[in-house]
């Protein structure tokens, strides 16, 4: 046993001595040439964890940048379906500011809000009303063409009844050959002129404009074309189909005029 | 074939230590072995393997001869006596020794490269650094224990 504490005596010593020796002269690195076989080792071992890391990380960094990409293409998406959103209302109103212009009975022009809650009625509320010295039975029209005629007026909105509505009335006439008839809703998206007499020639696609004889439409204003004619009922009159030019759908933008 | 074992496992003692970190720390894994060889070999070869993995370390460390020879030679010779003398091995008795020995390690350490070169860091900071190593290689002294006498 004392001797091996001699050992580590003359260990402690001498290593002691080592160090006191080099602190005053230059350090002394007797295993020194172990280090490039370290470096050489560390360099295979990043070489190698580098080969199976790499993938990965090309993998992760496309998988980050088609995250973004993606990001980046729904963002330009809607801001492009914002500039052609933007490029259509220019574009309505434009055609109101023409039909503003055109129209010396303009009263006021309104946005659809809404449509009405009762689903057998084609009616739609717009957004102006008394104040915009809006009153029943006024006309309506859009770009396309007649819209209908104001219902009831409610402060400051209004109810459209739109042509197609079965309450819906206009005295009417065919463009082209002039006969005069009545133009009326049948609840769904088409309108009939009625009393047109059997002798009279109508083709499918005549257009149809008010006539203005009832003092409450302007005349000329384009409501729709024939679509279909039956003469095979019996009677004196015509069963005319009209497909109005305003689509209900579409409704955006609407111009009150003043009674005929 | 035994060396072989050995110098296979210093060697890649030495590569873990150079790869891995923790909070931005490098453990202190030589140490383990140097404790391992002397409570399985005994002291005079503990003694030995630690001086000679202390070389290792010293050469490896470019700054000079001798801190880590001394501190793993003592690692080596005095974690034999712990068992052979004075205890006799527990798994807590493993964690504390271990937790000891690597505390220990890291001031010789310190204190022979500020006493022979030049402060390598503030105490503070050379104190948190052996402290943290001294928790990573805790779990060690629940695996490494005595050889059967």
């Amino acid at each position: 046993m004392p001797k091996k504490w001699l050992f580590l005596f003359l260990f402690v010593i001498i290593t002691l001595s080592l160090m006191t020796y080099q602190s005053n002269r230059q350090h002394w690195f007797p295993l020194k040439f172990l280090n490039n076989t370290f470096n050489m080792f560390h360099d295979l071992k990043h070489s190698f964890i580098d080969s199976i890391k790499s993938p990965f990380q090309k993998m992760l960094i496309r998988e980050e940048e088609n995250r973004r990409l993606q990001a980046e293409l729904a963002k330009l998406l809607q801001e492009q379906q914002q500039y052609r959103e933007v490029l259509l209302e220019n574009k309505r109103l434009k055609d109101i500011l023409s039909l503003k212009e055109k129209e010396h009975r303009y009263v006021a022009s309104a946005h659809v809000i809404a449509r009405s809650t009762d689903r057998w009625s084609n009616t739609f509320i717009i957004d102006k009303g008394l104040p915009h010295g809006i009153e029943k039975d006024m006309a309506v029209v859009s770009n396309q063409g007649l819209a209908g005629k104001i219902s009831g007026v409610s402060g400051s909105y209004s109810y459209l009844l739109f042509v197609t509505d079965m309450s819906f009335s206009a005295a009417a006439r065919l463009q082209e050959s002039r006969v005069e008839g009545v133009i009326a809703g049948t609840g769904f998206r088409k309108c009939r002129l009625k009393y047109i007499p059997y002798e009279e020639e109508v083709k499918k696609g005549d257009i149809v404009i008010t006539s203005g004889l009832d003092l409450l439409f302007p005349p000329g204003i384009p409501v729709g074309y024939v679509s279909k004619v039956d003469k095979s009922n019996i009677g004196i009159f015509q069963d005319i189909e009209v497909l109005p030019f305003v689509d209900n759908t579409q409704l955006e933008v609407v111009v009150i005029i003043k009674k005929g | 074939m035994k060396f072989l074992l050995w110098a296979i496992i210093v060697f890649f003692t030495f590569v873990a230590q150079a790869s891995i970190s923790l909070f931005d720390i490098t453990p202190n894994l030589t140490v383990v072995l140097a404790f391992y060889a002397g409570i399985r070999e005994g002291e005079i070869k503990g003694l030995f393997f630690g001086s000679l993995i202390g070389t290792v370390e010293d050469s490896l460390s470019e700054a000079f001869l001798g801190p880590h020879l001394l501190s793993k030679g003592l690692a080596g010779y005095l974690s034999s006596l712990v068992y052979s003398r004075f205890f006799i091995w527990t798994p807590l008795l493993g964690v504390i020794s271990m937790i000891i020995f690597t505390f220990a390690d890291g001031i010789i350490v310190f204190m022979l490269r500020s006493i022979f070169d030049g402060m390598p860091a503030s105490v503070g900071a050379a104190l948190y650094v052996i402290f943290i190593q001294s928790l990573m290689n805790a779990p060690f002294g629940l695996f490494l224990r005595p050889g059967d006498k």
